[in-house]
């Protein structure tokens, strides 16, 4: 069996460590050699993220993987899958995606004629920031690099202006003064050097998770016998998927060690960042915007039917509830 | 794969079918005979996506800045400035094209567009004063080039966008070694017309008067690089924006200096149209043929072909170096950056080189390439500009200047601090 | 006329680009500018690839076709707008499954904005379209120029041109 596989971008650990040698490796070794991949990304590929899935729909390639907030201009309803602020744990955030997940496969189904194989996480998205910040108040009038359309609802609810720099761009523009604040994860930040550029970090995941979903083109995947199915579901559940969320609770940690510099940090030498923990009256604060703002314009946008869905399961598991006029 | 679809790429050249249609062509026959997947029903979103780009506006901004200095009469009047200064070497205005060149560079982001606005203004002096058509067609098209190594730099933005590299910090790295280019093109020249003086036209000499009097028509490009280049410093604008910035700024200079007319501005919105599109369809079909060879596998094999041969980093880069020539001789040169940056950066950068450096590197290498038949860009445009004579003249005529990118290169390679230390420094 | 519309369209967004800026240093931020731009990118390269083929812009390397006597730079200046409008019919037809898409799903840009992007991809997809149908009739002309044997007038239509020519 020969499969196209699509990658997210190359330059990020989960490919590397996780994508990579599980389709390339273990994957077709598990299948005694049954299973042949041919592996590209799509950066590689020279396509936008958001086409990843609108391309997979075609049949361009077999599997396809990218961030779900990348394909919810096809799919509004898909952002429920990563609200912010609601999850601070990679525990919660797993509960949260496990909750979601039937709500994802029907999306993928419907929109994308593919079947969903996994969901795994990019690091949490968390905040740096130049100059003193204390709490989530303190953003209001800052202006913020965001990563996500309800990541930018939110800042802008919370009275922040939401800028739209490049990655690359980041460190030139803290450092200038273009930008006060920047969303991304703790281990891309601490690679890329903003910590050289940024003081304090806000380790509250005000980007989401940015989970990554896995999926096959669905004529594909009926074309496959039901052991190759079957194999295939379970090596990427035991081999990809656990591993990928089990590294991230651990990454969140060393990361963290390395851009404040307590405690160790196996990446290099620790940065000397100003650790902000997300208070009490700061996830209260971000519930009720959350609740009276940001989830109220996303029902509109997904419609009543899939918030509904939202409320039962997510909604539960997160201990919010948008609330249906 | 890779040999047929350079062999079947130089057929279809020499066919002289449009370049930007070769590569849609290419890409078609790699999803027949090389792809088991459904590749065309990509072609759509790939075109969609690779055109809907805040980025590659850049192109249309600089080529129209360009536009608006030669048809306001800035880039003339910067000319014959520059020609005061220089004409005195030997190589007389040889120089003058080196030096309007190398401060047009320093606005516009586009080498194609650097040399157009410099052949226009320079050849009709060249039969006048009796210069050799080779050496002074040469500087142009070799001065040309600069154009994407001094800052802002439509490829120095692709390349950046491509491999998430911060635009600025490539920006201060390509600025040294593009002026040490434009002083080595200089001394090259000055050498070549010393040992055989035909070379050079009738000698003139300007007096001290003349030449102050004429430093005011150098201010316009000053004053439109500090403001380009200073508003992407001082964070008022990215990159990008920086060539809006630009062109406003330009328009304004060719209003101060009453070149600004109704059809002025229609002559140049057609023409920034003209070149736009044509630059457009070659990167959308690179593009498209990229997403084919790597959704074939090209990637694998160019990798395998790299780390197979199992060289030591600096062999790897021996390779790389020669590849890249050897390519840059046939392929466009931001088909070439966006085909393989993907691809080699990675390899690179996981080798231990910096990204910033293989950047400059790179951008001699296709600086190269837009002058190396026989897909060279720039000598097209400098042929086009002569209205006679063989385009092989401008050929020889680049040579000495391809040895200086050459050297270039080996001094990029032996002291990297020569891109580095600008943006390491500031 | 097309290509003056374009170019306007294209000074508009510079002004844009420049109000963004302005009002930015001022503390108002209004986005977006960014986003459009992208799409104003998208409208001028393929409303401007049909003017690009009027005026012969695109590029040809014709170092063999210089070499060649009148029909034969003939056929080959025959091939090359074949292939040119077989090759924009392909990009027109495979283009259209993106517009589809978008209005099948009411996709919107995943930004702030969020545009209804049927709008920029219509005005996008109907510039490839004109492509394909200026070039097409471009084949039927030549053709018939070459059937009447007036070799001098075709190569007028779909010859090749150096980019100085085009300046003067
Ligand atoms: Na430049
Ligand atoms: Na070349």
């Amino acid at each position: 069996e020969d499969l196209a596989v699509v990658g997210s971008w190359s330059s990020l650990p989960l490919n590397k460590q996780f994508e990579t040698p599980f389709w390339t490796e273990e994957l077709p070794a598990a299948s005694n050699g049954e299973i042949n991949v041919q592996m590209t990304t799509h950066d590689q590929m020279g396509i936008g993220g958001g086409d990843v899935f609108r391309i997979l729909n075609d049949g361009v390639f077999d599997v396809g993987m990218t961030v779900a907030d990348y394909a919810v201009g096809d799919a509004p309803e898909l952002e429920g899958l990563d609200v912010p602020l609601v999850a601070n744990t990679a525990e919660e955030a797993q509960a949260m995606v496990e909750a979601a997940r039937p709500m994802v496969e029907d999306i993928f189904k419907e929109r994308f004629n593919s079947k969903v194989l996994a969901i795994a996480p990019y690091p949490p998205q968390v905040v740096f920031c130049k100059g003193d910040v204390t709490s989530l108040e303190d953003l209001k009038g800052k202006k913020v690099r965001g990563s996500g359309r309800m990541t930018t609802k939110f800042l802008e609810a919370l009275g922040a202006n939401g800028v739209n720099v490049a990655f690359s761009e980041v460190p030139g523009a803290l450092e200038r003064g273009v930008i006060d604040c920047a969303v991304t994860g703790a281990g891309s930040g601490y690679s890329a050097g903003w910590w050289e550029v940024s003081d304090h970090l806000m380790t509250i995941p005000l980007g989401g998770w940015d989970p990554v979903v896995t999926a096959m083109n669905f004529d594909k995947w009926n074309s496959l016998s039901p052991e190759m199915q079957k194999l295939i579901t379970d090596e990427v559940n035991s081999k990809f998927e656990a591993p990928a969320w089990a590294a991230a609770a651990g990454a969140l940690e060393a990361d963290i060690a390395c851009l404040t510099g307590n405690g160790t940090c196996p990446a290099g030498d620790p940065a000397s960042m100003t650790l902000v923990e997300a208070s009490d009256a700061d996830l209260a604060k971000a519930k009720e915007i959350l609740t009276t703002v940001v989830l109220p314009e996303w029902a509109e946008r997904a419609g009543a039917d899939w918030v509904k869905r939202w409320n039962d399961t997510v909604g539960k598991t997160v201990g919010v509830a948008v609330p249906l006029s | 794969m890779i040999f047929t679809v350079t062999a079947s790429l130089l057929g279809l050249l020499a066919l002289s079918i449009p370049v930007g249609i070769v590569l849609f062509l290419l890409g078609f026959g790699v999803d027949q005979l090389f792809s088991p997947f459904p590749l065309l029903r990509g072609l759509g979103q790939v075109v969609w996506s690779s055109s809907n780009s805040s980025t590659l506006i850049a192109i249309p901004f600089f080529v129209l800045l360009g536009e608006i200095l030669v048809r306001g009469g800035i880039a003339e009047r910067t000319y014959e400035a520059l020609d005061k200064w220089f004409s005195w070497l030997p190589g007389g205005l040889i120089h003058a094209n080196i030096g309007t060149a190398t401060m047009f560079s320093a606005t516009s982001g586009s080498s194609v567009a650097t040399a157009a606005t410099v052949a226009t203004v320079a050849m009709p002096q060249a039969e006048k004063l009796g210069y050799d058509p080779k050496l002074f067609s040469g500087a142009i098209a070799a001065g040309g080039t600069l154009g994407i190594m001094i800052p802002p730099s439509i490829n120095l933005i692709v390349y950046g966008f491509l491999t998430e590299t911060s635009i600025p910090r490539l920006f201060l790295a390509g600025l040294i070694p593009g002026l040490l280019m434009a002083v080595a093109f200089m001394m090259v020249t000055a050498i070549l017309c010393k040992i055989k003086p035909t070379l050079g036209g009738t000698s003139r000499s300007f007096t001290w008067s003349e030449r102050i009097g004429s430093l005011q028509h150098l201010l316009p490009i000053v004053v439109l690089f500090l403001v380009v280049i200073g508003s992407i410093y001082a964070g008022w604008a990215t990159p990008t924006e920086s060539a809006a910035v630009g062109v406003a700024i330009a328009m304004l200079i060719a209003a101060f200096n009453r070149g600004v007319s109704r059809e002025m501005i229609e002559r140049c919105l057609y023409g920034t149209v003209r070149i736009t599109a044509m630059i457009m369809l070659v990167i959308i079909g690179a593009y498209f043929l990229n997403f084919t060879l790597t959704a074939a596998g090209m990637g694998r094999e160019l990798k395998d072909l790299l780390t197979g041969l199992n060289f030591s980093p600096m062999g790897t880069l021996m390779v790389v170096i020669l590849l890249y020539i050897v390519l840059g001789f046939f392929i466009e040169t931001l088909s070439l950056m966006v085909a393989t940056i993907p691809i080699i950066v990675p390899i690179m950068t996981g080798m231990g080189f910096d990204k910033v450096w293989f950047g400059i590197l790179l951008i001699v290498l296709i600086e190269m390439a837009l002058i190396t038949p026989p897909v060279g860009l720039n000598l097209y445009v400098v042929q086009g500009a002569r209205k006679s004579g063989r385009l092989s003249d401008v050929m020889l005529g680049v040579i000495p200047f391809v040895l200086v990118m050459l050297a270039m290169i080996a001094l990029l390679v032996a002291v990297p601090s020569v891109a580095l230390f600008l943006p390491d420094i500031l | 006329m097309i290509a003056l519309l374009v170019g306007l369209v294209l000074t508009g967004c510079v002004i844009l680009i420049i109000a963004d800026i302005l009002l930015r240093e001022v503390g108002i931020s209004f986005g977006g500018a960014d986003e459009i731009s992208g799409y104003v990118m998208a409208g001028v390269a393929s409303w401007g690839m049909s003017y690009a083929l009027t005026e012969l812009a695109h590029v040809r390397i014709d170092l063999i076709r210089l070499r060649l006597r009148q029909r034969g730079k003939a056929m080959l200046d025959l091939l090359a707008i074949i292939a040119l409008a077989g090759t924009s019919i392909v990009i027109a037809v495979q283009s259209w499954p993106v517009l589809q898409k978008t209005i099948e799903r009411g996709s919107r840009a995943n930004t702030p904005l969020e545009t209804p992007l049927w709008i920029p991809q219509s005005i996008w997809l109907s510039g490839w379209i004109w492509f394909a149908v200026c070039s097409s009739v471009l084949v039927i002309l030549t053709l018939s120029l070459l059937v009447k044997r007036n070799l001098e007038q075709a190569d007028a239509l779909v010859g090749a041109r150096s980019e100085l020519e085009l300046e003067a």
